[in-house]
């Protein structure tokens, strides 16, 4: 500081970050003569240091304190103005605005203070645009003409990390007890046929079977239809599904309940995990493309969580994942797998089609 | 004691440093207002960016598909017209997407725009509060109450900011409405409502991303796809403030863009020296 004061005394008028403006705007002090002598401060602002620490004591107490504060000092200085205070309104009521503190400074603590947040803001600025240009991503960078390639380990990092922080928050809202809304069949909208590639050949129907694996009995149970309509209670509901794209549609399924299966057929215990597979699914192109997707199991849990067997009153269309499809309404669409063929229980969080994809993994809505 | 304290006017001082007059100054911002003021310009921007980017994936407006094209998206049918009207893009490579390719990170990439978007809505959380603390400590909040005399005061304001460059041009006299607060009452409608649109922009931010946790606050604004519709549109309510907002900074001078970084003004009028002292 002591350094910003030499420059500051060097050159008096130096600092463009001060402007020609404030030198005008300045109101300058009123001359006072040497009769204005205030005997109680003599010379508590010979330093900036000092002017400062009024400043902060004056600050403290929001106005300067009356013990401190001799009084009859306007009235010596501005006659014509000290007249006025009649005029100026007390404070009233506790939402009243207030005159704004003014406070008296130095022009070189002025100049430093300019300085020192110019400075600082400035710094400040650099740095974000050196951060946003490092968190954007590769395409949008490629696109703007930035040909190098500022993909690193730490911007994934921190980018994944606030995908984490919002997925635990997710898992904090979620309740077992918290029931989705339900709708009435005048409600309903119509759903689309979501693939994200090529809708299977229907062929795959006729020889469905459902694979349990991770059991607590060690053993890999396989399931037909049949089975599974007619050894568990249907359930109906009219549900809104809701697509990470945006967009939602509310439809009438019924199905058995996933919770149902678990006490059926109990996974292991130390399973916390449930991957949901379809090993029918197809990419753009008509090739095989299976589809994954983690499921915590007390999400699976949920008494709304299905594996229907029916929407809109009627069978399974091969367009909606006949004969079997997984529906989460506690979760993003993309969670509800179509046409399951296999349901693996695990004690660690297995592998998500989308996770890989860049999108988060618990997708709790 | 502060006026009594000035060096220049003090006989007995031996100090030959200080001779510049003090200069009065009024304190406007917090330092946390200052900040949080300026951290939203990045954070503002990058979640309305990836937030476009978002819209792109599932557009609110939408008409039936094109037969030829098989286009369905508002925003796309204005690229095009851009891309047709505006001399110079005539060759632009993919008019459908030219609105994405510009106010956007790009179409077709949902799930970076999430993860920008999530980085950016959680760190304009965290700076909300920050700002209200800034309020709060540096008692900014009593100057943004809105108050009775607001709308036509705020109308007063609005034919004079209307009026500045006719006049200007005219070379006639166009008195600035007088006002004794720190904000006239256009400013203050404006600097009230945009802490308002920021918090209906988390609300109903977490309307749509927990549309099933959070129903209630779904319904409370329509349900899931109503609240998306306010979601948008509050968006606009920022850009439509900033525009203006960075005008009137310019067109009013160095102190007050001066005054969001230091944090105060040189403009003290006599009476408020004195209203300080009382």
């Amino acid at each position: 500081m002591s350094n910003e004061e030499k420059c500051n005394s060097l050159q008096p008028e130096d600092t463009p970050s001060m402007g020609n403006g404030s030198k005008l705007e300045n109101p300058k002090l009123p001359e006072a003569g040497p009769a204005d002598t205030n005997p109680a401060a003599p010379i508590a602002t010979e330093s900036p240091q000092a002017l400062e620490a009024i400043e902060q004591q004056l600050d403290a107490s929001g106005s300067p304190s009356p013990s401190v504060e001799p009084p009859p000092r306007t009235g010596e200085v501005l006659p014509p103005i000290a007249a006025e205070p009649v005029l100026v309104k007390k404070h009233q009521s506790f939402f009243e605005e207030q005159p704004l503190p003014v406070i008296e400074v130095a022009p070189r603590v002025l100049r430093y203070r300019t300085r020192r947040d110019f400075l600082f803001f400035g710094a400040g600025a650099v740095a974000t645009l050196a951060g946003a240009g490092f968190l954007l991503p590769q395409e949008t960078l490629s696109r703007l003409g930035m040909r190098r390639d500022v993909s690193s380990p730490t911007k994934e990092w921190l980018l994944n990390r606030a995908l984490r922080i919002d997925d635990d928050v997710s898992e904090a809202l979620y309740s077992r007890n918290r029931m989705v809304p339900t709708y009435t069949k005048s409600q309903i909208t119509p759903l689309k046929n979501n693939y994200n590639g090529a809708t299977p050949d229907p062929g795959y129907i006729s020889g469905w079977n459902l694979t349990l694996d991770g059991l607590a009995s060690g053993l890999g149970i396989s399931l037909d239809i049949r089975n599974l309509t007619t050894r568990f209670s249907i359930h109906e509901q009219i549900t809104r599904l809701v697509c990470v794209e945006g967009w939602s549609a509310i439809a009438w399924w019924a199905g058995l309940r996933f919770d149902d299966l678990l006490r059926a057929y109990p996974p292991t215990s130390q399973a916390g995990w449930a991957r949901v597979e379809s090993s029918v699914n197809l990419d753009a192109s008509g090739n095989p493309d299976p589809y994954f997707m983690s499921l915590d199991l007390a999400t699976a849990r949920h008494p709304q969580t299905l594996l229907a067997t029916h929407f809109n009153g009627q069978p399974l269309t091969v367009d909606h994942g006949a004969p079997l499809r997984l529906l989460v309404p506690v979760k993003l669409g993309l969670k509800s797998v179509k046409a399951i063929t296999r349901i693996t229980y695990s004690a660690e969080e297995p592998k998500d089609y989308w996770a890989e994809r860049g999108y988060s993994r618990y997708d709790g809505i | 004691m502060y006026h009594s304290t000035s060096p220049a006017k003090e006989p007995n001082s031996t100090s030959t440093l200080l001779e510049e007059p003090g200069v009065l100054v009024a304190k406007k911002q917090h330092f946390l207002v200052r900040a949080s003021h300026w951290l939203n310009v990045p954070i503002l921007l990058g979640i309305i960016l990836s937030g476009i980017s978002i819209y792109w994936a599932s557009p609110i407006y939408r008409h039936k598909p094109d037969p030829i094209t098989g286009n369905f998206d508002v925003a796309a049918d204005i690229g095009i017209w851009i891309c047709v009207h505006v001399p110079g893009l005539h060759h632009y490579s993919s008019p459908p997407d030219w609105i994405y390719n510009h106010i956007s990170l790009g179409p077709g990439m949902l799930a970076s725009a999430l993860r920008l978007h999530w980085l950016c809505a959680y760190l304009f959380m965290l700076n909300g509060v920050v700002y209200l603390a800034g309020l709060v400590m540096g008692a900014g909040w009593r100057s943004l109450l809105p108050r009775r005399t607001d709308l036509f005061d705020a109308l007063k304001m609005f034919r004079y900011y209307v009026g500045v460059p006719f006049a200007k041009f005219m070379h006639r006299k166009w008195p600035h409405p007088r006002f004794d607060t720190k904000y006239n009452a256009l400013q203050r409608t404006a600097y009230f409502s945009i802490p308002v649109a920021g918090f209906l922009s988390v609300a109903t931010g977490w309307a749509i991303h927990k549309p099933m946790q959070l129903h209630w606050l779904a319904a409370l604004f329509g349900g899931f796809d109503k609240a998306r519709v306010w979601h948008f549109w509050l968006m606009w309510i920022f850009i439509f403030f900033v525009v203006p907002h960075v005008i009137l900074v310019f067109a009013d001078g160095w102190d007050t863009l001066r005054g969001m970084i230091v944090g105060w003004s040189t403009r003290v009028k006599r009476s408020q020296a004195i209203a300080n002292e009382q």
